[in-house]
């Protein structure tokens, strides 16, 4: 099996294992008790929160809050902060987003739309880079909350965060990212960014899946969403010591490793894309510069994108389509159309990201079996 | 060999899967999403529970598992034309559509994408040296369904279950311990909601005020208004109950004559056929001479009658039965056997039954 699809989840690194197992074993402790069990695990997630808050450069530790994940963490930091404002009553009540966001935003955007806040959802252009002015034109004194990607799941395109963070802050408004995509990949840095909350996932970064962690700096104050007295007050619920402790050693990995992992991945893109386009009628999506390193998303017309999906898994390669492959819809992802690639030809859509552990002879199969899956594929719909 | 096989998250096709798999082939499941997500709530082909279930079989059995949405595909070759016939105060026959167009028609198209040879589903029937021909058990056989198969298509067939009794089947799946094992059968359309047809087709049309689903005079054979019909896309010919008319002898619905909106009525004797004309043939096993013999099913069920088939120039085939039949329904196959194999079928024409 090769497996292509790192921006849907990775291996876990074995440091990282190595690094979660003693508090599945003999450190079972609750982090809040007082005995010295219990401070032991606390001295482990402390641990993790100092490699969290340096990879990211957050100025202090306390600025880190775990979750459970990346969608914890955008629900918590967009509901959070508009809920807060409400119990202000400081006369803000617009939530912004983009139209290519995660769906992690895009289901609170709705939840939110219902229940009386007003959702504006900046477009992009055509190679998938929100439209600046677009927003720069909707935030105002009644925003409350800023939300943009800092990188796209789907095609990769890093995002005008900071300029647009300047623009928001400008205005009083909070602003968030979301950065699970793209830590590890190219360099996350709060300060830099100028972002008031930031989501980042374990598992996207060779850490198990269940852990996230929310960035919120210091005197940003949000409602909370799981209440409780755990994480300052801030996230109720005993701590998830093992898999924050795998969080901290993956987070400290990526910090040494940022540079060449980024590098090789480069490498490997370029290969895989050179060899990709060499397909009749085959196209690839997204800004060809402004993009992770490990991202290529491409159409092919004629094609289905679940079908093909399921073709290389047959192959024995893991890839991955639109937004909605386990339920057998080929659908249109919302990313690509919103770039104004036609909804038929989105539903072909393919998505190929490497990462730790991808090698050139993994593309080099990959290139080989790809031509021919797509082929036959070209030739049945012909027919059918 | 790489084979599709089909499953709906039943036993039948489980069990289809599993001896493919015990016979050492590289099996890969697929399940047919068939209707639109909001419509899946009852139980259907492709519901979440149904693909549950036939995920959770491919898991057991160690063979991988998809989802292919055919949705689209079902809507336009088999909703759009039931609803369509019954508007037409027909009784269409949608699982015939089904098979054509879609297990058979498109999933063989998704094979070959796949690198599979064959597609396996869990019908009961046999393919004995490339001809189809009915299955072990006669009380499931589902040949009725399957005549439009051709010679092609039955290359590239498998019906694992055929050579077993229904019994059999449900035995081999609580040996391999298959979830599914004791799982009800589906007896309804799958896509019509709580058996109501009339509902559906209602719900489905695009003029609300169709003309068969309009009430309309019942009359008997010599023309005699006797009571109103509720839409004669309620009726299928032969029916005997729910009329709604009183009568000393039972009364069964004859015939219906959609141009007049009206349901005709009658006794047992109106309601046996001599012959019939079926169109929209398709011989399964090679177009015969002119003139054959073959015993011919009108119904699911129907047991085989003798009768003499005649080509007609237009492709039609007249059927003179050798005992007159109980109520061929227009919409309906008229399927001819040639003892146990499949020579081919069509549907029953209106107005061509006597």
């Amino acid at each position: 099996m090769t497996y292509l699809d790192h921006n849907a989840t990775t291996p876990i690194r074995p440091e990282v294992l190595d690094a979660m197992l003693p508090w599945l074993r003999d450190g079972y402790g609750n982090p809040n008790s007082v005995y010295s069990l219990g401070q032991k695990a606390r001295a482990a997630v402390e641990r993790a929160r100092e490699s969290v808050a340096s990879l990211i450069g957050a100025a202090d530790q306390s600025e880190i809050i775990f979750t459970s994940g990346g969608t914890e963490s955008d629900v918590f930091a967009i509901s959070g902060a508009a809920w807060q404002a409400r119990a202000e009553k400081n006369g803000r009540g617009t939530v912004l987003a983009t139209r290519i966001e995660h769906d992690a935003v895009r289901g609170q955007l709705s939840e939110l739309r219902h229940r009386g806040f007003d959702i504006g959802e900046a477009p992009c252009s055509p190679d998938g880079v929100v439209a600046v002015d677009a927003l720069r034109a909707s935030i105002d004194e009644r925003t409350i909350v800023v939300s943009v990607m800092h990188a796209n799941n789907e095609t990769g395109v890093l995002q005008p965060v900071a300029e647009i963070a300047a623009l928001a802050r400008a205005r009083g408004a909070l602003m968030h990212t979301d950065a699970v995509q793209s830590l590890g990949k190219v360099a996350v840095d709060v300060k830099a960014l100028g972002v008031d909350m930031l989501s980042l996932s374990g598992h996207k970064l060779n850490a198990p899946k269940g852990v996230g962690a929310l960035y919120v700096r210091r005197g940003v104050r949000l409602s909370p969403v799981l209440t409780g007295h755990q994480e300052k007050e801030r996230r109720g619920g005993t701590e998830n010591v093992a898999s924050i402790a795998a969080l901290g050693v993956a987070c400290e990995l990526a910090l040494r490793e940022l540079k060449s992992s980024a590098a090789h991945a480069l490498v490997l893109r370029r290969r895989l894309e050179a060899g990709v386009l060499k397909i009749s009628d085959a196209r690839l999506n997204g800004h060809p510069e402004r993009r992770l390193p490990n991202t290529s998303n491409f159409v092919f017309s004629g094609v289905d994108g679940h079908h093909l999906v399921v073709a290389l898994d047959l192959e024995g390669f893991c890839v991955s389509s639109g937004p909605a492959c386990s339920s057998g819809a080929s659908l249109a992802s919302h990313v690509l159309t919103a770039m104004g690639i036609d909804p038929g030809l989105a539903a072909g859509s393919l998505r190929i990201s490497v990462g730790w552990g991808t090698t050139e002879a993994d593309i080099d199969r990959f290139l080989k079996c790809l031509p021919v899956a797509i082929g036959r594929l070209r030739s049945v719909a012909s027919v059918a | 060999m790489r084979i599709l096989a089909a499953m709906s998250g039943g036993v039948d096709s489980s069990v289809a899967a599993a001896i493919l798999k015990e016979r050492g082939e590289d099996v890969v499941g697929v399940t047919m999403k068939l209707l639109p997500r909001a419509a899946t709530g009852f139980g259907c082909c492709g519901s979440p529970a149904d693909v549950d279930d036939a995920k959770r079989v491919c898991e057991a059995l160690g063979i991988p598992h998809y989802v292919a949405d055919m949705s689209e595909r079902f809507e336009q070759k088999v909703i759009k034309p039931y609803v369509a016939a019954y508007l037409d105060g027909t009784t269409p026959n949608p699982c015939v559509e089904c098979n054509r167009s879609v297990k058979f028609g498109h999933l063989l198209h998704l094979a070959e994408a796949w690198g599979c040879g064959k597609v396996a589903t869990g019908h009961y029937a046999r393919i004995i040296d490339g001809r189809l021909s009915t299955s072990i058990d006669v009380r499931k056989d589902q040949t009725y369904f399957l005549y439009t198969l051709t010679a092609k298509e039955l290359a590239k067939a498998e019906f694992p279950v055929g050579a077993l009794t229904k019994d059999e089947v449900r035995a081999r799946a609580r040996t391999l311990r298959l979830r599914t094992a004791d799982k009800p059968e589906s007896m309804e359309t799958c896509f019509v909601p709580e058996r109501d047809v009339r509902g559906f087709v209602a719900s489905r049309s695009e003029s609300a005020g169709a003309a068969t689903l309009m009430p309309g005079p019942i009359e008997s054979t010599d023309g005699r208004v006797i009571g109103e019909h509720s839409g004669l896309a309620s009726y299928t010919v032969g029916q005997r109950k729910g009329l709604g008319v009183t009568s000393p002898d039972p009364l069964y619905v004859v015939r219906m004559k959609p141009e007049t909106n009206t349901l005709v009525v009658g006794d047992e004797n109106d309601v046996m056929a001599s012959s019939l004309v079926a169109g929209s043939v398709t011989w399964t096993a090679g177009v015969p001479a002119s003139s054959v013999r073959a015993q011919v099913r009108v119904r699911h069920r129907h047991s085989p009658a003798s009768a003499g088939l005649s080509l007609n120039a237009d492709g039609t085939v007249l059927v003179r039965f050798d005992a007159p039949q109980r109520a061929p329904a227009p919409g309906q196959a008229a399927v001819f056997y040639d003892g146990s194999f499949v020579l081919g079928g069509g549907t029953i024409m209106r107005g061509a039954i006597q």
